[in-house]
C-alpha cells in the first residue's frame, strides 16, 4: 500500500501547525489529524504572552532569557536544549510577525513587551491578554494557505493507537468523529503534538480536550516518559472554575492579598514578590489559605490600583472571564484566585530535534520533555516552546521521512486489530458509565498530589489509581452506540489514557525523595537533593504497570545554586 | 439550583427530530455547558454536542437557546432556572445539522478560504526583524481579530438564509481584517473580491451578526467597512455600492437625497426603463419629485463642508464607521469619585486596601493616588468565609 503522507502531524494546536507548517515548506507531503478543528485547539486559551529577548522594553540577552529558565526549572531543565531555545526565540517571534501576528505595539510601533514571573527583563511578547488566541489564527491563516497547496487536515480525527512495525513508526489508528469509523492514515515519520492532560485534575484551567492522548500512546508504543511527576499549578485560576486568569495580571502590577489585605507574597519571595515563580507563587498562596488568611479556599488578585484605563486595554479578556464566571469586575474588585493544575512539564522523551526512540517518531510541545521546563516552567515559554521545537521538529522530520524509503508492512492489521477493540467497546453493556471514574480520579488527584504531596496522601492516592483503573478495565458503558459524533466513546478512551499517566505520575513523585520545583514535599522532604535527585525520571510501561529508572540531566554552562526570588 | 432544558434531539441515522425536556439539578454558578454536560453524564450519553475549553475562546460550543445563537459556555443559567424558565435548545442555524447540537461547519470554513485568509505582505520580508507598525494602525482591525470562529453570526445571518452562497459575516469580518492591516499589500485585490456578487453588498444590514457575536467582533460594522473602503479605492461596479455612492453625491450636491434619480444611478438607465411604469404609479401620489430644477437645500454648505472635512480627515473609508461601538458597551463601567452614584474602587463596602505586611496603604503610591480619589466614607468590607456571589452574571452583564 502507498504511504499516504511523507509527514503526519497528531495535534493541530500552535505545535502541530508550526511543525505542519514547517515540514510543508521543507517539502514534505504533510497531513494533519487532530480531534478539534485546529482553531479549536487549547494553544488558544493561552493569554499572557510568549517569552523572547528582543530586548524592546529593556535590555535583554537570549543568555539571561536561557538563565532565567534554567533557574526556574529548579537545574532540572537540559541546558543545551534552554540554549537552543532561548537562541532561536527572537527569529521565531520575527517570523510570526511577518505572518502577520496581531501583537500589541509599544510607542515606536515595536513589538511591545511586558514583564512575566521570574524574568529578569520585561521579554514578554503579548497580544493584550489572548496571545494565544492571535498565535493559532495565524498559525491556522498560514496553514490554510498550504492546504490550498496540497497539504491535508484531518479535522475531527482522533487518533487512539500509533502503528509501529519494524521498529519503525509508520502510521496513527484514528476514529473518524464526524463519520464513525476506525481509519488507518499512514506516514513516513509522525509527529506527537498532543498537548497536556491537566483534565485528569478537577481544578485545572485546560481545556476538556487536554487529556493526554499523545503521552498514553507513546507509553503504551514502548516509549518512555521522563519527568511525569512534574505537573504545574497555576497561581491564578479562578474560583471555582478553574479557569485562568493571565499572569500577565500581575506582569501589568496586581498584587495578591489574603483576606486581612496583605500582599503575602512579601514574606515568601522579598524581591520578585508577586512576580516570583509559578511553583514558589502557588506554595505560597496554598499555605496562606491552609493557614486560614484566605476566604473560602481562594487568595485574592487585586488589580483596583492599575487603573480603570490599563485593565480595559492590557487585560480586557481577563476581565471579561472574571466577569463572567466570577461575577466580578477587577476594576471594582479583587478576583478570588487559588492553584490549579494547568501545565504538564513531563512529557515524552526527545532530543533537541523532537526525535524519540522509535524511529520516525516525533513529539513537540507539552507532549514532549526535552526538557526546556525542568520542575518548573515559566510563564510565557510554553507558547515560545511550541514554535521554536515544534519548528524544529517538522523540520527533523521531513528530512527524515524524505531520505527514507517506506517499509513493507501496510499496517491493516494493526487497523483491523483496533476496530475490534472500538467494536468491543462499543458492544459491552456491563459496568458502569465512565464519568465517575473520571471524578473520582479528579478529585483525588487534586487532593493527593497537587500543589504539596504529603507522603501518606501519595500512597493513598496509588490505591485510588489501582482500584479506578480495575473497575475502567473491568468494562464501562458507552451509552451511545451509534458511530456519528459519537463523544461518549472517545471520552471513555481518553479516560484510559489519564488513568495510564496518573500511575506513572504517582509512581515517580512518590520515588523521588526532595522538593524540586513544582514537586513540593514540605512534610517528609522540604529541600532539593542534587545529590540523589537532580536527574530526569524516565516512565516505561512494562505489562501491567510503570517502571521507573533515571537519566543524567544535561548541563552546560549552569551549576545549581540556591533557588531565590 | 434546579435547571430544565427543552433540547432538539437529532438523529443522526434516521433524520427524525424530537424535542425532549431534562430537569437537573446544577450548582448555581453552571453555565449552559455545564448543564449539557450534567446531562450526559447523568442522563443520557447519547445527547451530543461540541466543547472544549469552556472559557469563551476556542469556539466551539455555538448553539441556539430559544432561536438565538449563544455559546452554551458563556451562558449562565442562574437567572434562566431563578425565572423557571425552561430554554429550548437546539443546533446552529444556516448550517446542515449533523446530529443533536452538532452541525457541519465545512460551509463556513470553506467561505472563510475563499477571502484568502492570510497576510500577502507589502513588505520584503528578509529582515531579522518586526515590521514596525504604528498601535493606532494595529488598533484598527482589534475588533476583527478577536473573531473565534464559533459561527453564532452566521447561524443567525439573514442574507445567508436566503442566499446560501453569501460569504457571510464571519468570512467578511475575516476579510476586513486583512483589508484593515498595514502589512497587507493585496488591499485592492481583496476589495475586488469581496465586492463580487455574494460579497460585501449582498449584506442585508440587519444587524444580528452584531447582536449575537459573542465577542464584540460586530462583524457587520467590518462589512460596513469593507464598502467604505471599497468605495474610496474607485470599486463601485455592484449596485450595492453605486446606490450607497448616490446618497453621498447627492447629500453633497444638493442636500437632500434626490429619489428619483437614484434608481437609474444604481440600476442603470437601461434598467431604469423597466421601471418606468411603477414610477408613473407613484407620480400621482407625490412620491417622484421631479428631478428638474433639483431642490438645493438652504443651507447646502454645511453639507459640503461635511462632505471636505470628512475627506480631509481620511474617514471617508473605514475610520468613518463608527469603531468599537459595542466594544465600548462590553468595557462599559463606572467609575467616579465616590459622589452620587458612581462606583469606586476604594469606596463604601469595597475589599481590605493592598499593603505590604509592614507598610500601610498609604505608602503605595498607586493605592494613595486612586484613594485621593475615594469617597470620604469609604470603609472596608469585613471579609468572611464567603466569595462574592457568582449567583445573577446573566447576559447583561458581560455582552
Amino acid at each position: 500500500m502507498e504511504v499516504m503522507h511523507d509527514v503526519l502531524v497528531i495535534g493541530a494546536g500552535c505545535t502541530g501547525m508550526r511543525a505542519a507548517i514547517e515540514a510543508h515548506d521543507r517539502g514534505a507531503n504533510v497531513g494533519v489529524i487532530s480531534k478539534l478543528h485546529p482553531t479549536r485547539s487549547h494553544s488558544g486559551a493561552a493569554e499572557g504572552g510568549i517569552n523572547a529577548a528582543l530586548g524592546n522594553t529593556a535590555a535583554d540577552s537570549p543568555e539571561t532569557h536561557a538563565f532565567d529558565t534554567v533557574k526556574g526549572s529548579d537545574y532540572l531543565g537540559d541546558q543545551d536544549a534552554i540554549e537552543i531555545f532561548a537562541n532561536e526565540a527572537p527569529g521565531d517571534i520575527y517570523q510570526l510577525e511577518h505572518w502577520g501576528a496581531v501583537f500589541s505595539r509599544n510607542a515606536e510601533g515595536k513589538l511591545a513587551q511586558r514583564p512575566f514571573g521570574a524574568a529578569g527583563s520585561p521579554r514578554t511578547v503579548f497580544a493584550a491578554d489572548i496571545t494565544g488566541h492571535v498565535l493559532i489564527q495565524v498559525l491556522y491563516e498560514q496553514l490554510q494557505k498550504r492546504m490550498d497547496e496540497g497539504m491535508t487536515v484531518y479535522e475531527e480525527f482522533f487518533a487512539f493507537r500509533l502503528v509501529i512495525e519494524d521498529g519503525r513508526c509508520t502510521g496513527v489508528i484514528c476514529w473518524d468523529i464526524m463519520n464513525g469509523g476506525v481509519e488507518l492514515i499512514t506516514g513516513k515519520a509522525v509527529i506527537l503534538a498532543t498537548g497536556g492532560q491537566g483534565r485528569m485534575f478537577r481544578a485545572t484551567t485546560n481545556a476538556y480536550a487536554c487529556t493526554g492522548d499523545g503521552l498514553a500512546m507513546a507509553l503504551r508504543a514502548g516509549l518512555p516518559l521522563k519527568d511525569v511527576e512534574f505537573m504545574q499549578f497555576h497561581p491564578t485560576t479562578m474560583y471555582p472554575s478553574g479557569i485562568l486568569i493571565t499572569e500577565g495580571c500581575r506582569g501589568e502590577g496586581g498584587y495578591l492579598l489574603n483576606k486581612e489585605g496583605e500582599r503575602f507574597m512579601q514574606r515568601y519571595a522579598p524581591n520578585a514578590l508577586e512576580l516570583a515563580s509559578r511553583d514558589v507563587v502557588s506554595r505560597s498562596e496554598q499555605t496562606e489559605i491552609d493557614a486560614g488568611r484566605g476566604v473560602n479556599g481562594s487568595v485574592l488578585l487585586d488589580l483596583r490600583h492599575l487603573g480603570a484605563e490599563k485593565i480595559l486595554t492590557r487585560l480586557p479578556g481577563s476581565r471579561e472571564l472574571a466577569m463572567t464566571y466570577s461575577n466580578v469586575d477587577p476594576i471594582y474588585e479583587p478576583i478570588p484566585v487559588r492553584p490549579g493544575a494547568h501545565y504538564y512539564m513531563g512529557g515524552v522523551e526527545c532530543d533537541n530535534w523532537g526525535r524519540t526512540q522509535i524511529e520516525g517518531l516525533h513529539a513537540a510541545g507539552e507532549v514532549a520533555c526535552v526538557s526546556v521546563h525542568g520542575a518548573n516552567r515559566l510563564g510565557g515559554n510554553s507558547l515560545m516552546e511550541t514554535i521554536v521545537f515544534g519548528r524544529r521538529a517538522g523540520y527533523s522530520a521531513a528530512e527524515y521521512a524524505l531520505a527514507v524509503t517506506p517499509g513493507s508492512s501496510d499496517g491493516e492489521a494493526a487497523r483491523a486489530d483496533a476496530d475490534r477493540w472500538v467494536q468491543g467497546l462499543l458492544d459491552n453493556t456491563k459496568g458502569e458509565r465512565p464519568w465517575q471514574i473520571r471524578d473520582e480520579l479528579g478529585q483525588s488527584m487534586l487532593e493527593n498530589f497537587g500543589v504539596f504531596r504529603h507522603p501518606d496522601k501519595m500512597n493513598s492516592q496509588v490505591g485510588i489509581i489501582e482500584k479506578l483503573r480495575e473497575r475502567y478495565y473491568a468494562g464501562v458503558v458507552i451509552e451511545d452506540k451509534g458511530r456519528v459524533f459519537n463523544n461518549d466513546l472517545t471520552q471513555a478512551i481518553e479516560l484510559g489514557y489519564m488513568l495510564d499517566i496518573a500511575a506513572c505520575m504517582l509512581q515517580a513523585g512518590i520515588a523521588r525523595k526532595e522538593s524540586r520545583g513544582a514537586h513540593s514535599r514540605p512534610h517528609d522532604f522540604p529541600d532539593r537533593d542534587d545529590a540523589n535527585f537532580l536527574k530526569h525520571s524516565i516512565s516505561h510501561w512494562r505489562d501491567d504497570g510503570p517502571v521507573l529508572s533515571y537519566q543524567e540531566v544535561r548541563m552546560t554552562r549552569w551549576e545549581p545554586m540556591e533557588r531565590k526570588y | 439550583m434546579k435547571v430544565g432544558l427543552k433540547i432538539w434531539r437529532y438523529d443522526a441515522k434516521t433524520g427524525d427530530r424530537a424535542l425532549r425536556e431534562y430537569e437537573i439539578d446544577a450548582p448555581e454558578e453552571a453555565t449552559l455547558l455545564d448543564c449539557l454536560d450534567i446531562v450526559k453524564d447523568r442522563q443520557d450519553g447519547t445527547l451530543s454536542y461540541r466543547k472544549s475549553c469552556r472559557m469563551m475562546i476556542c469556539g466551539s460550543c455555538g448553539m441556539r437557546m430559544d432561536g438565538g445563537a449563544v455559546l452554551a459556555c458563556k451562558t449562565r443559567m442562574y437567572e434562566i432556572a431563578q425565572r423557571g424558565h425552561v430554554p429550548v435548545i437546539s443546533a446552529m442555524g444556516n448550517l446542515p445539522i449533523v446530529k443533536d447540537m452538532v452541525v457541519d461547519m465545512q460551509p463556513f470554513w470553506q467561505k472563510m478560504r475563499a477571502v484568502e485568509p492570510y497576510l500577502q505582505p507589502r513588505y520584503d520580508q528578509a529582515q531579522e526583524a518586526e515590521n514596525i507598525v504604528p498601535k493606532a494602525k494595529m488598533d484598527v482591525i482589534h475588533k476583527e481579530s478577536l473573531c473565534i470562529n464559533c459561527g453564532c453570526c452566521v447561524s443567525e445571518c439573514n442574507s445567508m438564509e436566503s442566499d446560501p452562497d453569501f460569504l457571510g459575516p464571519a468570512a467578511l469580518a475575516k476579510g476586513m481584517r486583512f483589508v484593515g492591516d498595514a502589512r497587507d499589500g493585496k488591499t485592492i485585490e481583496r476589495l475586488e473580491r469581496y465586492s463580487e456578487p455574494h460579497g460585501i453588498w449582498d449584506c442585508t444590514r440587519c444587524y444580528f451578526c452584531n447582536e449575537r457575536c459573542p465577542k464584540g467582533v460586530d462583524p457587520r460594522d467590518a462589512i460596513a467597512k469593507l464598502g467604505a473602503e471599497a468605495m474610496k479605492h474607485g470599486i463601485d461596479r455592484d449596485m450595492g455600492a453605486r446606490h450607497a455612492k448616490w446618497f453621498v453625491v447627492s447629500a453633497k450636491t444638493t442636500g437632500w437625497l434626490r429619489e428619483t434619480e437614484l434608481v437609474p444611478k444604481t440600476q442603470g438607465v437601461v434598467k431604469a426603463i423597466k421601471e418606468i411604469k411603477f414610477a408613473m404609479s407613484l407620480l400621482p401620489k407625490g412620491k417622484v419629485p421631479p428631478p428638474f430644477p433639483p431642490h438645493v437645500a438652504a443651507d447646502i454648505h454645511e453639507s459640503r463642508q461635511l462632505y471636505d472635512l470628512v475627506k480631509e480627515q481620511g474617514r471617508d473609508g473605514a475610520l468613518g464607521i463608527v469603531q468599537g461601538e459595542r466594544a465600548l458597551m462590553h468595557l462599559e463601567h463606572h467609575q467616579g469619585s465616590g459622589d452620587g452614584h458612581a462606583k469606586h474602587p476604594y469606596g463604601a463596602e469595597s475589599f481590605p486596601l493592598p499593603h505590604l505586611p509592614d507598610a500601610t496603604p498609604e505608602d503605595d503610591p498607586n493605592v494613595a493616588a486612586l484613594l485621593e480619589t475615594a469617597p470620604a466614607n469609604r470603609s472596608s468590607r469585613v471579609i468572611g468565609d464567603t466569595v462574592p456571589a457568582v449567583a445573577g452574571a446573566g447576559e447583561e452583564t458581560t455582552t
